[in-house]
């Protein structure tokens, strides 16, 4: 059974219209930012602030582009990026494996558990010190710190993601034939798989924003370190320039993420609905 | 009888434990031998322990006290020889309607191009033909139950569990759907424990009715309901509404009873 859809045959004042609105609705959905920009371009250049107060966008805009061709801008990003994704990944695949072992063992969850309750709402910034008496200021130590804080919202989200599944779904999976590892793999994980995704969500712009904190602490390469070294030499525009590096990059990533969910979940009812991230 | 039960459930005491709150006592000594290509209706009102007996059999819940035999086999757990079929369908949302019916097949090790076969020839029969790479989720609730129920076909189970499967549908598609059953277990005749608190289901579909109790879960009677039901007006067959009529009367008192422990 197909549906029949009527297309009524285009002509261009139709075509064009159309592309008139996707323009015009796009604008519309940014332009809160774009107003912001114009709004900081207008300050800058109104001379309310002193440049070393407010540098204008272009001068930061300029600033971004000359980064990129000298290579820092290169070099900064990777550094920043490796070390958030490097956080990230372990943090993902170890929360969801803590999780799961929390959900299916007994001794396991009576070991986390209280982890878990008294380091979820910590602030784990507070071990920066520990982590750099233990494990010196290099990519380690950095890394270390992101799983530090991005590894509770991953086992959080599993735990309750696989409390969550229906036992209806598992007695259908056992009724077929499943094996307890099976049973793991081929129903609880994929069951449990929308909030798993929701915590990975959560994980992610924390491990940039823990990365970005590391570095400014931690001196050296990267974004945050980059941006500590030019508030030292009193240099404002390469400041700004971070933060709008920082910022682009953390939309990035969001949008990635939620891209990669729709396509894991394109058999979830969310799946239809209108995106929102 | 003539030959020996298939199912026998004998002497079956349950206690429901709430996560809260005190223990009940769910199923009070049950007995209930069925009949191989039987088709059996346990009726009673909600939170007589049906569908706690229906679990029990399928070996989801532990037998604590008596014991329940299947072709002579005391039930330890769940086994492809009991096919359940859930009121909420329980169908695996991420695959499609294929992936579904393919699920137990594949765990039953059939080879690919013998299980592909027959995964279409399930999802033919249960008439979602053209729907079998659609989701669950963009499927009709009607639809899903035919899904589900084509899954629980598929791997041949000899007995069929079902636990108001009907439950969840409006009343039109539950019509029909009551139909397609019959027309069903006609093609592949097997036994059929249906659990429902729809006393025109029941008499509707089975050979008997065994009517249960308010809690604690009792058989209190079973009757007979095997009579010609090919009249294309069922509904104001003589027959048809006496034993309606009858298994009501036995019901309207538990119902009452099982209304008033509710909100007393």
């Amino acid at each position: 059974m197909s549906i029949e859809v009527q297309t009524p045959r285009d002509g261009v004042p139709e075509i064009l219209g159309r592309l008139a609105w996707t323009l015009i609705w796009g604008f519309a959905r940014v332009f809160s930012i774009v107003a912001l920009l114009a709004a900081w371009e207008i300050l800058a250049r109104s001379h309310t602030f002193t440049p070393f107060q407010l540098p204008a966008l272009s001068a930061v805009l300029e600033r971004i582009w000359s980064d990129a061709e000298s290579g820092d801008l290169a070099i900064n990003t990777a550094l920043t990026l490796y070390r958030a994704m490097a956080g990230f990944l372990i943090s993902a695949v170890g929360g969801v494996v803590v999780g799961m072992a929390m959900s299916r063992n007994a001794a396991a969850n009576w070991f986390f558990d209280p982890i878990v309750s008294v380091g979820f709402p910590m602030p784990k910034i507070a071990f920066l010190p520990v982590v750099i008496l233990w494990l010196g200021v290099y990519d380690t130590a950095k890394i270390t710190i992101i799983v530090v804080d991005a590894i509770f919202p991953v086992i959080a989200a599993t735990v309750i993601a696989i409390q969550g599944v229906e036992r209806e779904l598992i007695w259908s999976a056992r009724n077929m034939g499943a094996n307890n590892r099976q049973l793991l793999h081929q129903v609880i994980l994929p069951a449990a798989l929308p909030q798993i995704m929701t915590g990975l969500q959560v994980a992610l712009p924390l491990s940039l924003i823990v990365a970005v904190v590391a570095e400014m602490l931690m001196g050296g390469y990267g974004l945050g370190g980059a941006m500590m070294q030019a508030s030292r030499f009193a240099n404002s525009t390469s400041v700004f320039a971070g933060i709008v590096e920082i910022a682009v990059i953390g939309y990035v990533l969001i949008k990635a993420m939620a891209i990669i969910r729709r396509r894991l979940l394109i058999w979830h009812p969310e799946a239809n609905a209108p995106a929102t991230a | 009888m003539q030959e020996p039960a298939q199912i026998v459930v004998d002497n079956i005491s349950h206690l429901y434990r709430p996560p809260r709150g005190r223990e009940v006592l769910a199923l009070d000594a049950v007995s209930l031998e069925v009949r191989q290509s039987e088709f059996i209706a346990l009726l009673g009102p909600s939170g007589c322990g049906k569908s706690t007996l229906l679990y029990l059999i399928g070996g989801f819940l532990p037998v604590e006290k008596g014991e329940i035999r299947v072709d002579g086999k005391a039930v330890a757990g769940p086994g492809p020889d009991r096919g359940i079929v859930f009121q909420h369908f329980a169908l695996f949302p991420w695959k499609t309607v294929r992936g579904n019916v393919l699920y137990g097949l594949e765990r039953q090790g059939m080879a690919k191009a013998e299980r592909e076969k027959r995964a279409m020839d399930y999802i033919e029969l249960v008439g979602l033909h053209g729907f079998e790479d659609s989701y669950p989720s963009q499927l009709s609730g009607g639809m899903k139950q035919r899904a589900a129920i084509a899954r629980t076909l598929a791997f041949d189970p000899k007995i069929l569990l079902m636990d108001e499967p009907f439950g969840a549908l409006d009343a039109q598609t539950r019509g029909l759907m009551q139909m397609e059953l019959l027309r069903i277990w006609q093609r592949t005749p097997k036994t059929v424990i249906f659990v429902t608190h729809d006393v025109q289901e029941a008499v509707l579909l089975s050979d008997r009715v065994a009517v249960m109790s308010a809690r604690p879960g009792r058989i209190k009677t079973i009757v007979d309901t095997k009579f010609d039901k090919n009249d294309p007006d069922i509904f104001k067959n003589k027959t048809f509404v006496e034993k309606v009529d009858e298994i009501w009367n036995l019901v309207k008192d538990e119902a009452i009873k099982a209304q008033g422990k509710r909100s007393a």
